[in-house]
């Protein structure tokens, strides 16, 4: 199975604007018209890794790097208290995907672009 | 030389049809005009009017004559024409075989392909309707686009700079307004909203309620009861309504609009641009929403738009200009006529579809959501109708999409399965389009897997299939079965009664050629006289239409000499116009 990515042919780190001419030179080679189910995957690729709300998406449900079990062990151990907040277990499943979205969801000093 | 597809923009109150010869958009004139007032009509010989000449006997014969017929295409309604009922398809057919010959004439050579216009808020069931009236017609859809799209190939499709447009379609019957981004050679639509039961004809029945209001008090007359002066008021209206774009007050004058109680009743009134734009106020506001809807829809702001383009030819409303200038702070673009740019992207689509140039990719989007319904939690209660959306609005065309279900208890052997379109959570307060039963499921326990798969194809048209996923039992509808449809037999029949009444305009071209001299210069001169209607009083008008039909029933009952007779008068009316 192809990533988005891997179908537009373009970098996992790669900016918006490249990532919209990839989707427009691939559209422009393979029109609706043609090619339907091509046509869509081209399509639902670019709608996934389009922007960053999106790609950051992606790498959540699509890369599930983190283990909930451990996850969960480490709650409880951690917990100062016996009740584990929603917040608490946020964080940490932020903490330990955070450098696998950092990554797709395009470095910093591309933010600051 | 590859098959001729032509374009055509039929609509509520004009249609064209133009093609791309040479690397040209050419939208085919007839007779000089390029607009084809969608009027049909039946004349006193049962003989068929299309376009200029029904819409001047629809003053005089309103019976005999049908208007706006988009506003009914994909209803279950009959239409009454001189004595005979005909489905909305049928008529929007005859409109099509009149462009279609109006297009063969120009290329000399039959054409049976056409790319045809709709509009994008058109539902499934007005896009089947359209495909349906093609097909009586004798031309194969091959294929239907939106007519924002259209209109944005016709502005943008060779541009080679970034763009994001609005396009902002007003015509008689629709209204859409679609956000398109042309970038590297592609026309993408980015999203798109709209109303299909809003237009110029909304304006002209709120001065028409205007002066009906007015006889009412000043007269005490109700003029609803007389068909031909609602016609004439109908017509008054309209030509208001065109007169206020450019001036700040239209009078309205109709002498001798009917007899009431032995009297003869004159209309004479004034309507200033002011009163006339506080009319039509709620719908101008509505089309403003609409717009925001597709700002949000595309996730951009005013500041994003480069362009707006202004299409149908209720844009020329001095108000709809100043209100798109409030919201974007600059200037609508129409330097290609609104009338026209419609037909003409429609040419570009059916050039790129007969591989006449490749030069812009168009990608369209559906304006609407569609999902089933299924038993779930609606604001955490239980509920048996929550509704699943499983083609968001505003994703390209084409599409298909796969959503697995499970069966809710055991031994379920049949599945109803509902489509829907709207965006309501509650299924119910959504338009329901479609239903099938998928029966002989499996006996097994609850939780049977079900897939549906919804998808939608260019020309924004739902094709459903439900599957049992263990057994692959299938079972599948294109849907279609909202209103009571043309199977193929009917369309067949439909055509061959269409058919039928184009043969009688040629049978009696073969007459006319055997026919008394006297009798050719009569009709000669008739149809002279029509011609001249548009630019004459309706009381010069109505004397030269009384003298017509005399000579109509002269000719029928073969007295030549009174044919003579009233073809001198009528020469003398026309003598002393034309001076």
């Amino acid at each position: 199975m192809k990533t988005p990515y891997e179908i537009l042919e373009v970098a996992e780190h790669a900016s918006d604007n490249e990532i919209k001419q990839a989707y427009l030179q691939k559209v422009k080679l393979n029109p609706p018209d043609c090619d339907h189910e091509k046509f869509q995957q081209i399509y639902s690729a670019y709608e996934t890794v389009k922007n960053k709300p999106s790609r950051e998406k992606y790498a959540l449900f699509n890369f599930p790097e983190a283990d909930f079990d451990a996850l969960l062990e480490q709650a409880f151990s951690t917990a100062q208290t016996s009740s584990i907040s929603a917040d608490h277990f946020d964080q940490l499943l932020r903490a330990s995907i955070g450098d696998k979205t950092f990554l797709i969801g395009g470095s910093k000093k591309q933010a600051h672009e | 030389m590859n098959e001729i597809i032509i374009g055509i923009d039929l609509g509520t109150t004009n249609s064209e049809v133009a093609i791309v010869e040479n690397g040209q958009v050419l939208v085919i004139a007839d007779n000089n005009k390029k607009i084809l007032p969608s009027f049909v009509g039946i004349d006193d010989q049962g003989d068929i009017l299309v376009g200029e000449s029904a819409r001047n006997q629809y003053l005089v014969y309103p019976e005999r004559t049908v208007k706006s017929i988009k506003r009914l295409m994909g209803q279950d309604i009959q239409v009454n024409l001189a004595g005979h009922t005909y489905a909305p398809q049928e008529i929007s057919a005859i409109i099509l075989k009149r462009l279609k010959a109006i297009a063969e004439q120009h290329v000399r050579h039959p054409v049976n392909k056409a790319v045809i216009t709709v509009p994008a808020y058109f539902s499934d069931a007005q896009r089947q309707a359209t495909r349906e009236a093609g097909k009586i017609a004798g031309l194969e859809v091959v294929r239907m686009i939106n007519e924002p799209t259209a209109a944005a190939l016709a502005y943008g499709g060779s541009q080679l700079e970034q763009k994001r447009m609005l396009v902002y379609d007003l015509g008689g019957g629709t209204f859409d307004v679609s956000v398109v981004n042309i970038e590297a050679g592609v026309v993408e639509v980015l999203s798109s909203h709209g109303d299909n039961h809003l237009g110029g004809d909304d304006f002209d029945q709120q001065i028409i309620e205007y002066i009906l209001d007015h006889l009412q008090e000043t007269q005490g007359v109700d003029a609803r009861r007389h068909s031909k002066a609602l016609a004439r008021i109908t017509r008054a209206a309209e030509h208001a309504k065109l007169v206020l774009s450019d001036e700040p007050y239209a009078r309205i004058e109709e002498e001798y609009l009917l007899e009431h109680e032995g009297a003869a009743i004159h209309l004479s009134l004034e309507l200033s641009r002011i009163d006339y734009e506080a009319m039509i106020e709620d719908s101008i506001n509505a089309t403003i929403d609409a717009v925001h809807i597709a700002m949000k829809g595309a996730k951009l702001t005013p500041a994003d738009i480069d362009e707006i383009v202004l299409v149908g030819g209720s844009t020329r409303t001095p108000c709809i200009r100043e209100r798109l200038f409030n919201e974007f702070g600059f200037e609508p673009h129409s330097e290609v006529d609104p009338d026209l740019c419609v037909a003409m992207g429609a040419a570009i689509q059916a050039a790129m579809i007969g591989g006449q140039e490749v030069s812009a990719v168009l990608v369209d989007v559906t304006p609407y959501t569609y999902g089933t319904s299924a038993i779930g939690y609606l604001n955490s209660d239980y509920y048996p109708f929550t509704y699943v959306p499983i083609i968001h609005k505003n994703t390209a065309l084409p599409n298909r999409k796969t959503e697995a279900f499970v069966t809710n208890h055991d031994g379920q052997e049949v599945v109803n399965v509902t489509i829907y379109q709207g965006e309501d959570p509650d299924a119910l307060n959504n338009i329901k389009i479609g239903e099938f039963l998928v029966e002989g499921l499996q006996n097994v326990e609850a939780g049977n897997v079900v897939t549906l798969t919804l998808s939608l194809d260019l020309n924004g048209m739902l094709h459903v299939s439900a599957q049992e996923k263990a057994t692959g039992l299938e079972k599948s509808i294109t849907i279609k079965n909202v209103i009571p449809r043309f199977e193929k037999d009917t369309l067949d029949t439909a055509r061959h009664r269409i058919n039928k009444l184009f043969r009688q305009n040629d049978a009696l071209r073969a007459v006319v050629k055997n026919e008394a001299p006297e009798i050719v210069e009569a009709r000669k001169l008739s149809a002279k006289a029509e011609a001249l209607f548009d630019k004459v009083s309706n009381e010069d008008k109505e004397d030269m239409i009384e003298l017509m039909e005399n000579i109509n029933s002269c000719i029928e009952s073969g007295s030549n000499e009174r044919v003579q007779e009233y073809t001198v008068k009528l020469a003398d009316i026309i003598y002393y116009l034309e001076s």
